[in-house]
Formats: structure tokens, sequence, C-alpha cells
């Protein structure tokens, strides 16, 4: 019974001694996801943006 | 050669006078914008619509509004077509008009909206564009 009693605190104790602090960056993270999806979307839309401007020449004037 | 021909001739060569006058009308009109262009006034802007760095004449004015929206009708069609805003698809035909559509001496607007002169160098084009 005892011996039980040691070996489940021992087990329980375990996560305690694997603690990990973090600690807040001081500078907030800024992650800019909006200039990679613009530039993705512009180059899927590179051959209708050239048929625009080739379709209609009197809206693009030299 | 009976009235009756007479009255179809007179008709088709009216047709043809008017037709010949709206021509220079129109070549009128969208030499004045190139003019504007060429004079620094009005601009390609990064946005995919025409804008003004100078003041222009009515007449010029209401050409590139013209202009701007024909430019935002075929905007939102490719838009609707390929699943994408507005802004998206004037923005991809602005890329292409600052690239390569500017010509040295020209005004051109970048995203921040000032008007800068085209030089002999390239434009630096906005990060999106596909380069």
């Amino acid at each position: 019974m005892t011996r039980v009693t040691y070996l489940l605190s021992a087990v329980l104790a375990l996560p305690l001694t694997g603690c990990v602090t973090l600690a807040a960056p001081e500078k907030p993270i800024e992650i800019n996801l909006n200039i990679n999806i613009k530039q993705e979307v512009i180059v899927k839309l590179q051959k209708d943006a050239q048929d625009i401007i080739t379709n209609n020449p009197e809206l693009f004037p030299k | 050669m009976t009235r009756k021909t007479q009255i179809i001739t007179l008709m088709a060569s009216a047709l043809l006078v008017s037709a010949m006058l709206s021509s220079v009308v129109h070549a009128q009109s969208a030499s004045g914008v190139s003019a504007a262009k060429a004079a620094g006034i009005v601009g390609e802007q990064a946005d995919g619509y025409l804008g003004f760095k100078g003041a222009p004449t009515a007449a010029v004015k209401s050409e590139v509004d013209a202009i701007n929206i024909k430019r935002r009708a075929a905007y939102t069609s490719t838009a609707a077509a390929r699943g994408v805003t507005v802004k998206e698809a004037a923005a991809a035909v602005g890329c292409q008009t600052l690239a390569s559509r500017v010509t040295e001496g020209q005004a051109y607007a970048l995203t921040d909206g000032a008007w800068h002169l085209k030089t002999a160098a390239p434009i630096t084009l906005p990060a999106y564009c596909a380069q």
C-alpha cells in the first residue's frame, strides 16, 4: 500500500518538474498576411488584367 | 435615278457624315486625355484608375471620369468572374499600367497617393505586384 502511494505521488509530481515558464514578448508579434494573400490574387489576375487593357484600348489611352 | 434611290443615297451619305463627325469628336476627346497625360496633368494610379496630378480642363476631367467609370465596369465583371474584389481586379491592372504603360515625363501615383514623374528608370511597383 505505501509503496503504491509513493509511486502514485511520484507520478503525480512529475508534471510539476517539467514546467516551462513562458514570458510574453515585449513587442507585439506582427504577422502581415495581407500582403501575401494580395500578391497571390494579383498573380492569378495577371492575364485578366492584360486582357482588360488589350480589349479596351479606348479606356487606356497612351 | 428614281426618287427612292435618291432618298436612300441621301440618307446613306447623311449617316456617313455623322459617323465621321462622331469619330472625329471621339478622337479629339481621347487625344485630350493623351495630351493631358503627356503634360503630366493626368496620370495612371496604382489603384487602376486615372487621376489628376494637376488641374484639368472641364473637357478632360469629364473624359477621364467617363473612362474611370468604364474601367470600373470592366474591373467589376472580372472581379465577379474570378471571385475577387473589384479593388483587387483594379490593382492587378494598376500593376500592369505602372509597369509598362507610363512613359517618360508622364505622372503616376503609387498606393500612398503621392504623384511622381516617370524617369528613364522603371517604376518601383507596389510590393503586391507580380514581378
